[in-house]
């Protein structure tokens, strides 16, 4: 179980990772695939977050007392993470908006179905 | 002495004081973008001299790199930031007449910031920051290729965004591994610390990365995006994309190959999948009978090419990339701004529908026909000079694997000379309509091709303007310890 227990940020952050890519790469409906896009991100997410944890860690903030370095966090992971999530957000929103008019075209969210543009 | 973050801060603040100027006046938002690139441009020509003697590394926030994140404009940087900046200025000064519909001052702001991306790719030191404008461009072009709200241009967008979306997801993942590994994002301290790092461990996080800013640099299995986005995009816009967006793309490709990873036994994969790209590329667009797909083909033909010549890795062979990437920036460009009046007057993307458009728009074609034969590499064109300087590094080489490849790369050339040659057949030697008048391309559009034009002619007439820049960039990217020696000190 110790390998479970050390790796299980990982574990989940690339299971959500392959959930993503799974969705993303075999479903029909582009908002099926726009959230597969969400999961994706939110792996990616997590497995930085769990670059720069420590067990039982905390926020590295030097002016509170009784708290040594140790068992702080890398916050430079936190801050990556901030930014990607505002990243995210902004390509998320933007996919969702792009489906709204698709769908005033077509009539339709089938990927399968969409096909006027091809090699 | 200039700093080189005005390069970004400056168009990043007007891009996002567009919609304010809008509110008061309309006009505002279209003269605002030819102002910041015009700024750009003449700051990184004053640059352009002191860095060639020594890099300029820039701090942010006043702590020393490895902590900060810091911008290196070096030779390769600020020869970028340049490229972008001019073809930038001249596309907005074109954009200017050319985009009437639509929420005019959204596109101007997405313009602007899709190149305040490209330019702080090229500058910056940190491998996050780097990923954060990649996204910056990325996000502005899935918004710009959906701008004209057809059909066709939202499905190419959605295409495009999802690839994107996964490339940048899988170039994030990558980037985690590295830090993970070596607990720093500036690209020289990873760099250094590589080498004492197993190279099993090295694996994946390349590859993630190669293959998240392969999407954007369209390398061959990656590309599905570009045709449907660069051809349903408004002609403005896909000379950017065509012209710049791709090539930052591989920069950021090359940067990660060479610098941070100094990986000298992938560079043969890369040689064979450039060619494959090539031939791939060229034979699509033989086979095209829209112009504008036909010119997005012969994009992802030319990305092969420069593939292939920086994958040479040798001081020539770099040197012919970088020209080859200036050549087919200022060729590209010409080509897609040309055929968007073309397109205009003719009402069809039909290469049958250009017929005796050379007597119709003399200028606009003469300019097409300039573009066209700089692309296939006729002398005294640009172009040339390029293809010229990639034979030579690819014969130089004396292995015999070079020379079969770029034996192939020139039978891609044929390929590409037949349907450029076939597109000016049909402009002037087709078509016994009686004379319809002349209907030319406003003087605004007309100024930016000419501009082109006769930077492509002189430029191909006397190379030397431009090689003594290429060939500190070469060095700079092929010599990783000088670079890491001089941003960490």
């Amino acid at each position: 179980m110790g390998f479970l227990n050390n790796y299980i940020y990982y574990i989940g952050a690339f299971g959500l990772i392959l959930i993503g890519l799974y969705t993303i790469l075999v479903k029909h409906n582009l908002i099926k695939v726009i959230v597969g896009l969400g999961i994706l991100d939110t792996g990616v997410n997590l497995f930085l977050i769990s670059v720069g944890y420590i067990t039982k860690g905390t926020a590295p903030i030097f002016s509170r007392p009784g708290i040594d370095s140790e068992h702080m966090v890398d916050p430079v992971p936190q801050a990556l993470v901030l930014t990607a999530i505002v990243i995210g957000v902004a390509v998320l929103a933007l996919a969702l908006s792009l489906a709204i008019r698709l769908y005033q075209h077509y009539g339709t969210l089938n990927l399968r179905k969409i096909r006027e543009q091809r090699w | 002495m200039v700093n080189p973050v005005l390069l970004i801060a400056v168009p990043l603040g007007l891009a996002f004081a567009i919609p304010l100027f809008a509110l008061f006046w309309k006009d505002a938002a279209k003269y605002i973008p030819p102002v910041a690139l015009g700024f750009n441009l003449v700051v990184s020509l004053l640059l352009l001299p002191k860095v060639l003697e020594n890099p300029i590394i820039v701090s942010v926030g006043g702590w020393q790199p490895p902590f900060s994140i810091n911008l290196v404009a070096g030779p390769v940087g600020v020869l970028f930031s340049t490229i972008i900046a001019l073809v930038g200025l001249l596309v907005s000064i074109y954009a200017l007449d050319y985009i009437k519909e639509g929420a005019t001052e959204k596109y101007h702001m997405l313009y602007l910031l899709l190149l305040t991306g490209a330019t702080g790719v090229v500058l910056t030191g940190d491998i996050f920051n780097l990923f954060v404008f990649f996204e910056i461009l990325c996000i502005s072009s899935y918004a710009l290729v959906a701008y004209l709200r057809d059909k066709a241009g939202i499905e190419s967008a959605v295409k495009y965004l999802i690839q994107g979306a996964v490339g940048s997801s899988l170039l994030l993942i990558g980037i985690g591994l590295l830090y993970g590994q070596f607990g720093t994002l500036n690209m020289a301290d990873i760099a250094e610390k590589i080498a004492s790092a197993s190279p099993i461990s090295l694996f994946v996080p390349m590859v993630l990365l190669i293959t998240g800013l392969g999407v954007e640099a369209a390398i061959f299995p990656l590309n599905a995006w570009l045709p449907d986005a660069h051809s349903s995009a408004p002609s403005s816009i896909s000379a950017v994309l065509s012209g710049i967006a791709i090539e930052v793309g591989l920069y950021a490709v090359v940067r990660v190959i060479f610098t941070i990873f100094g990986a000298s036994s992938i560079l043969l994969f890369l040689a064979l999948l450039g060619i494959l790209t090539l031939l791939v590329g060229e034979m699509c667009a033989f086979s095209q009978n829209n112009i504008k797909r036909m010119l997005a083909y012969s994009s992802i033909g030319q990305i092969g090419l420069i593939l292939f010549a920086l994958a040479i890795a040798t001081s020539y062979g770099v040197t012919g990339g970088l020209f080859q990437m200036v050549s087919h920036t200022l060729s590209k460009a010409l080509l897609f701004l040309a055929a968007g009046y073309m397109i205009y007057r003719a009402g069809s993307l039909d290469i049958s529908a250009l017929e005796g458009m050379g007597r119709k728009m003399p200028l606009t074609c003469l300019a097409f026909t300039i573009g066209a034969f700089s692309l296939v590499g006729l002398p005294p064109f640009v172009g040339f000079a390029s293809k010229f300087l990639i034979v030579r590094a690819a014969l130089a080489t004396k292995e015999t694997l070079f020379v079969v490849l770029i034996g192939l790369a020139l039978l891609g050339t044929v390929i590409e000379g037949a349907y450029f040659f076939r597109v000016v057949q049909v402009l002037y030697f087709k078509g016994e309509k009686p004379n319809p008048g002349r209907k030319e391309a406003p003087i605004i559009a007309l100024v930016p091709m000419i501009i082109l034009a006769v930077l492509i002619i002189v430029i191909g007439v006397y190379p030397r303007l431009i090689t003594g820049v290429l060939n500190s960039a070469a060095s700079e990217l092929l010599n990783r310890v000088e670079y890491i020696r001089s941003v960490l000190g």
